[in-house]
């Protein structure tokens, strides 16, 4: 019976405790969301563009990512692909679109969490705007970007021509999973932040 | 010949400059000037490609509306098609811009638009929809091993509590 008894204390700690330092990731608040009625009209390139040049990997200190970059095409149904969700620390970029730092909108995309716990872009939705993202390309330099806006964007309705829409100056979109869950259909939409080129090095 | 042939050739072009301006996206037109790509930034390289010429036809084109001057066209591997390239400056200014090549041997005269962007179109698809980016991983556990767990520690509890019990009963004996 003790036995028994210890068994079963241990299996309930270990049942309950596993996924109790789970959390729901954060999602960006309304004082995150793109100021004005569409900030993009009009608005001047901060620095001058970039060549093309291919990106290796993706920084954003305020969160502490540091991901390298892998090529994402498209799924049948036109949607963006994104990369194997094994690998927690991996992000993905759109590279049949713009590299960031060229005019344009170039878009990268990670995975908010996998089978195992959080990944590469669970804190996405805690950035603030203003904070700093920076990719490093193939060509030796770094992109520099400062955040716009976090939104977040239902799949149902989701609002493409914002999101990846054509931009005259270089642009960026980093887009990973959010805006609630359910366990029948997975998360309800994602997470969308939009940055603009501000420097280079 | 030639004076018929002048106006049924101005007749034809104009039949393909509207069918290009019916479908501006794409610089191809059957018998046209095909330039590939359709829409580039300044700076960028441009090929063009007619099969208005015959086989083994070369010709000279003439991208002077965009500011790069001539060029020439020559058969492809194929000799099906005359193929040439040309880089648009990067001083270019936004627009679309008619690219001429006209036949070595017939003087016959095919065109074809080319759109100069700020933005790289590079025969962008942009993608759409939401992504597929989480599994729920990082969420609470399954409710189905929280219930699980609350089982299993009741039965230590009970079986705790059964052990005390027992043990109490002994050292009152």
């Amino acid at each position: 019976m003790a036995a028994v008894t210890v068994f079963a204390l241990c299996s309930g700690v270990w049942l309950l405790r596993d996924g109790s330092g789970a959390h729901a990731p954060p999602q960006p608040s309304a004082a995150q969301a793109r100021a004005g009625l569409d900030g993009r009209a009009g608005e001047r390139p901060a620095v001058p563009a970039l060549p093309p040049a291919p990106p290796d990997r993706i920084r954003i200190p305020a969160i502490r990512v540091n991901a390298p970059l892998t090529g994402l095409g498209l799924t049948k149904t036109g949607s963006l692909d994104v990369p194997p969700a094994a690998d927690e620390n991996l992000a993905g970029w759109y590279e049949a679109g713009t590299t960031p730092g060229e005019p344009g909108t170039a878009i990268v995309a990670g995975h908010v969490d996998n089978a195992d716990g959080p990944a590469v872009f669970y804190d996405l939705g805690a950035l603030a705007r203003g904070s700093t993202i920076e990719v490093d390309r193939r060509d030796g330099g770094v992109a520099v970007f400062t955040v716009d806006a976090v939104e977040v964007y239902a799949a149902k309705d989701f609002p493409d021509e914002k999101v990846y829409g054509a931009a005259r100056r270089p642009e960026l979109r980093v887009i990973t999973c959010g805006g609630g869950y359910s366990r029948g259909t997975g998360y309800q939409g994602n997470v969308v932040v939009f940055a603009h080129l501000t420097g280079s090095r | 010949m030639r004076r018929t042939a002048r106006p049924l050739t101005g007749i034809a072009l104009a039949v393909a400059a509207t069918a290009l301006a019916a479908a501006p996206a794409y610089g191809a037109s059957a018998g046209g000037l095909e330039v590939s790509p359709a829409s580039v930034v300044p700076g960028g390289q441009v090929t063009v490609r007619t099969a208005a010429c015959g086989d083994g036809g070369s010709a000279t084109g003439d991208a002077s509306a965009v500011g790069a001057g001539s060029f020439s066209l020559a058969p492809d591997a194929h000799g099906q098609d005359a193929t040439g390239r040309f880089r648009v400056p990067p001083s270019a200014q936004p627009g679309t811009y008619e690219i001429t090549a006209t036949c070595g041997g017939s003087g016959r005269r095919t065109t074809g638009d080319l759109v100069v962007t700020l933005t790289s179109m590079r025969g962008q698809v942009h993608p759409r929809g939401s992504v597929k980016t989480g599994v729920g991983g990082a969420l609470g556990p399954d409710p189905v091993q929280t219930a699980a767990g609350v089982a299993a520690l009741a039965v230590a509890a009970a079986g705790g509590t059964w052990l005390l019990h027992r043990r109490a009963r002994g050292d009152r004996i």
